[in-house]
């Protein structure tokens, strides 16, 4: 639909000009098993209402079928079988494919309901009637289907949302958390232990390593302007690995976390291990390739904002 | 027989209603939800002071509600009491996310059935001039966004918040960034209040190109709220029966398990609750019909009118859509409120000590009393319980949705109205799937 009304305009308008010839350019959000959350942040951007036609989002329009569009996004992790034909039948109608959303990206926080322990349990209790079924366990949709750009976060902020529709090119994050963060490092406040994530006092100001949390915003993507440790909470990562490890394994990551926490903090590292298996670090970890298991392509970095 | 499934949209997350007819007769009108992540399943194992940043997750629509429940849960098992600052900064994140959400499905989810387009995004076929249209969705979003500053600025994040924590809160807001807020309160406010005043002015149009307001059957209603000066962070729950009397049942959250029967269902992901046998309803109008006073002078403003208007209790479910108005400018007078209050001295948290146990948290989410239970063991979640809003409301949406289709399918055959009908009437209860299933 959107070509044939391109090919009505005279050959020397600059499709990427369209808008201002009068034509928006569309774009549909497939909302696949997750929380709402991508959507909800997308309409804090409200930027795109005057630049960007919204064609589908059954959260917020009544259209119940994945027209043609120019941008696909899509949130949430394929979890049911209709998740996985939805998927598979909106991608075709779409110019270009954006997984948006640590659970588009990685199957996000419901993957920790992938090990097998729990995983038994869960599907035997699951089962119902005339509802989708669901899969054994949670895909990225990258499993399944091509992705042309991976927005992640939990979830991305309004701006990173607008970064992409707009194909932003001078829009550049920040390469990790701590860049975006403010507080300071201090070289003679070493911790001893390690506080985990929240127990205690949070003093402004100072970086939150350097208090004893963990905090993993030196390997996280930049680019969310760091809420959580600005407002004392240490990043959990939910943006995932920088493009420093986005291309690695997940074991290059636990032994560089280690020596971050190494050179600024007296913590041993037992207790670094035990507190990188944290559920809470499922946001991050899922989102190396190769941390679920299985066999998936590596993400190029070029391809993740 | 013919079966007749209807997509749903305009509400979050994913579910479906499916209507059974022979005839003229209705058999039976069915609400399912479709998605399912095993919440309860998937925290298992996990260190218990990790919930508040995993259960957020539940929802992203509803996480400022998770978030606080989680932490007071486990403020519960560890026997710790928040100074009354964290309180205090807890209830203007939960008047932020009640901000938001009203927001959301007057303008965003209902505001179209009123103007009978399909999104708000597209009003191009309402009758409203494009001036109007214009002013219409950027007036929505702004006010929707006023509740998204406000819990960013309590919770340091509007959506999956993380300032809550055990014993308190991270920090307080300082005089400097309240000011910044009351200002932005004080200039949506009255843009709030029209819209709300056009809504409810299309709502009563609406009802009546309708002939309806739909199911105006007798119900309970449930609340986590008091009578007076609605509080969202949630004490005591409270049941008014069926005949409507003020003398309430009222229970504390741990005890709901010998009040309300929570029943899985085998044709839905979520569950389905009901309080001794009968049709139960929580959300906007459980709360107005409970409360008798909001203690904002305009919100009382609405609620006197309301009342008056339609008598307390009220049962037709349209009306959930009209308290929700009233909601929305309490929550904006009730936010001013605190926001003049000192919030920025230093007494933001108290020291704990984690230990095993098993506890309870409540809170009033926009959709009703939301309660978690967790058992820990040995620092780790062994047990953990979500009772959702949305699931108090489940036999009272197949109820309503049974006396719609009884309405509109007759001798003489299905009125495609129906579709728009059912879309009313789920819209009304604004479920929240993601959370009913979790």
């Amino acid at each position: 639909m959107t070509t044939l009304i391109y090919s009505l305009l005279p050959e020397a308008v600059d499709p990427a000009l369209a808008f201002q010839g009068g034509v928006m350019k569309r774009f549909a959000v497939l909302q696949l098993s997750g929380c709402a959350g991508c959507e909800v942040s997308l309409l804090n951007a409200d930027a795109w209402v005057d630049q960007f036609k919204l064609v589908y989002m059954p959260l917020v329009t009544s259209v119940y079928d994945v027209p043609e569009v120019d941008i696909l996004l899509i949130s949430g992790g394929v979890r049911t079988d209709e998740d996985l034909y939805r998927l598979r039948r909106a991608v075709k109608r779409a110019k270009q494919v954006v997984a948006v959303g640590t659970c588009a990206i990685s199957g996000g926080v419901a993957n920790l309901g992938d090990r097998d322990e729990v995983r038994e349990v869960f599907l035997a209790q699951a089962q119902r009637h005339h509802v989708p079924r669901l899969l054994p366990k949670t895909h990225p949709v990258d499993a399944y289907v091509d992705i042309d750009l991976y927005l992640p976060g939990c979830p991305p902020t309004p701006e990173l949302f607008m970064a992409v529709l707009e194909e932003d090119s001078v829009f550049k994050p920040s390469k990790i958390v701590c860049q975006e963060c403010g507080r300071k490092k201090i070289r003679d406040m070493r911790p001893k232990h390690l506080l985990g994530f929240q127990q205690g006092h949070v003093l402004p100001d100072i970086c939150l390593v350097n208090q004893g949390y963990l905090c993993v915003g030196t390997s996280t993507r930049g680019g969310c302007r760091a809420p959580c440790p600005r407002a004392g909470h240490p990043c959990v990562g939910c943006r995932g690995p920088s493009d420093v490890f986005i291309e690695k394994e997940s074991a290059v990551w636990f032994t560089s976390i280690k020596r971050v926490f190494n050179s600024m903090t007296d913590i041993p590292d037992e207790e670094i291990d035990a507190a990188l298996r944290s559920p809470q670090l499922a946001l991050f970890l899922f989102q190396f390739s190769d941390y679920a298991g299985g066999e998936r392509a590596i993400r190029p970095k070029e391809k993740v904002l | 027989m013919a079966t007749l499934t209807f997509p749903l949209s305009r509400i979050e997350g994913h579910a479906q209603v499916v209507i059974e007819v022979r005839g003229s007769e209705v058999l039976s009108a069915r609400f399912q939800a479709t998605e399912y992540r095993g919440f309860e399943f998937l925290v298992k194992g996990g260190p218990a002071e990790q919930m508040p940043v995993i259960v957020p997750r539940i929802c992203g629509v509803c996480s400022t509600a998770h978030h606080v429940a989680s932490v007071k849960t486990l403020e519960d098992v560890y026997e710790v009491t928040p100074p009354p600052l964290a309180v205090t900064i807890r209830e203007l994140l939960l008047l932020g996310q009640l901000l938001q959400n009203q927001a959301t499905s007057l303008f965003i989810f209902t505001m179209p059935d009123r103007l009978d387009v399909d999104s708000l995004f597209d009003l191009s076929g309402s009758g409203l001039s494009e001036d109007q249209q214009a002013v219409m969705t950027t007036h929505a979003l702004q006010v929707r966004q006023v509740g998204t500053h406000l819990i960013a600025l309590a919770g340091g994040q509007f959506i999956h918040p993380v300032k809550a924590v055990i014993g308190g809160v991270i920090s307080g807001i300082t005089e400097e960034a309240a000011a910044k807020m009351r200002e932005e309160l004080v200039w949506a406010l009255p843009i709030a209040i029209e819209l709300v005043d056009y809504y409810w002015e299309t709502s009563l149009a609406m009802g009546e190109r309708l002939g309806t307001w739909g199911d105006d059957e007798p119900a309970c209603y449930i609340t986590a709220v008091g009578a007076e000066h609605p509080n969202y962070y949630g004490d005591v729950l409270r049941v008014m029966g069926c005949d409507g009397s003020d003398a309430c049942t009222s229970f504390s959250a741990c005890d709901y398990a010998d009040y309300l029967t929570v029943e899985e269902s085998e044709y839905s992901y979520a569950h389905q609750t009901s309080y001794q046998g009968n049709v139960m309803r929580a959300n906007s109008l459980a709360r107005v019909n409970l409360v008798q006073k909001m203690g904002t002078p305009k919100a009382d403003a609405y609620l006197a009118r309301f009342h008056e208007a339609f008598g307390r209790p009220a049962h037709a479910i349209m009306l959930f859509d009209l308290a929700r108005g009233i909601e929305l400018v309490y929550a904006m007078e009730r936010s001013l409120e605190i926001l003049a209050e000192p919030l920025g001295h230093e007494d933001t948290a108290v020291p704990y000590t984690p230990r095993d146990g098993e506890g309870y948290g409540l809170v009033e989410a926009p959709r009703g009393p939301l309660i978690h239970h967790y058992r820990v063991e040995e620092g780790k979640i062994a047990h953990a319980e979500f009772i959702i809003p949305t699931v108090h409301n489940m036999l009272a949406i197949e109820r309503a949705l049974r006396v719609a289709a009884r309405r509109y399918v007759t001798s003489s055959g299905v009125d495609m109205e129906l579709e728009k009908a059912v879309g009313r009437v789920v819209r009304a209860f604004d479920p929240c799937i993601a959370c009913a299933t979790h």
